[in-house]
């Protein structure tokens, strides 16, 4: 009798076919696209995504796919938040300051009625500050499809442009890096030039903007083959 | 100056206030207005309740504040 240990191995399972079999691609449908895992899944705060999944825009085709998706990079959210902050906690420092100098916030009923709503009312108005720059930052977004190049501009609360532009329009596709903070977190402005009269679509504060560059740049050189 | 000492002008700073509570709460509902056509511009599903449940949240609370004030004042 041969003991157990001394058998040969002719062949051994992969152990990770289960894993494979578990892995979030496995669970789509046999129809859909394979799409690498760093391009599954978009965050409320990506900048930079390549075949982002779960996005969509206006007037979109049914078989145009989004290639690109831009919008300024997170950092540059920094002075309203730390404004935000400021402003969230100034009313604390003043009730600490103010006695010191002899002034009486609660002298009458009166006052302090006042007081509260104008308290409510001033963390109202920080709120809407935030929320009005975020949707600022959020809603001003850079798509570029397999058809067109798609720039969303939100520039205040009663403002917003839309400017789509054919994929066969697009001369150059640019990008400007400039600046210590620019350099260090790696974000710049990008600019595609188009043909004519066109207008030339811009994005300020983009992540990896020489990247966004070359993906464009490819993406008009693969048409221009095309075409020939 | 002691505002307790004019009942007048207690009133008159009471309707300025209610009157800059309104145009607040038009703000956001322009807000709402503003996230509405945005988000029928770019469609981010999984963002798109969030943000608007936000808008709702202020525009409740401008209300409230309205209110609030109409009562306190």
């Amino acid at each position: 009798m041969l003991k157990e240990t001394n058998m040969t191995d002719i062949f051994i399972a992969p152990k990770h076919a289960e894993k494979l079999q578990k892995s979030p691609a496995a669970h789509t449908a046999p129809h859909a696209p394979r799409i690498p895992h760093r391009y599954a899944g978009m965050s409320i705060l990506s900048s930079f995504r390549e075949h982002p999944k779960g996005i969509f825009f206006q007037n979109q085709k049914s078989d145009e796919t989004i290639l690109l998706f831009l919008r300024a990079h997170i950092i540059t959210n920094f002075s309203w938040v730390i404004i935000s902050v400021f402003l969230i906690i100034l009313p604390t420092i003043l009730l600490i300051v103010l006695p010191m100098f002899g002034v009486n916030i609660f002298s009458s009923l009166l006052v302090v009625r006042f007081g509260i709503v104008y308290v409510f009312f001033y963390y109202l108005l920080v709120f809407s500050y935030a929320f009005t720059n975020f949707l600022h930052w959020f809603y001003n977004v850079f798509i570029v499809t397999t058809d067109q190049i798609v720039d969303v501009d939100y520039s205040n609360i009663v403002v917003n442009h839309m400017a789509v532009t054919n994929i066969s329009q697009i001369q150059d596709a640019k990008y400007t890096q400039t600046g210590f903070i620019a350099t260090f977190f790696n974000f710049g402005n990008i600019s595609v030039q188009t043909a004519g009269t066109e207008e030339c679509f811009e994005e300020s504060a983009v992540p990896k903007p020489k990247e966004a560059a070359q993906i464009i740049g490819s993406i008009i050189g693969k048409r221009q083959k095309f075409l020939k | 100056m002691d505002i307790t000492n004019s009942l007048h002008l207690d009133l008159w700073i009471k309707i300025a206030t209610l009157i800059i509570m309104v145009f607040y709460i038009v703000f956001t509902l322009v807000v709402f207005t503003q996230v509405k056509a945005m988000s029928q511009i770019v469609r981010i599903p999984q963002t798109e309740q969030v943000i608007k449940t936000i808008a709702i949240i202020h525009i409740i609370l401008a209300i409230s504040l309205f209110l609030f004030a109409l009562v306190i004042l």
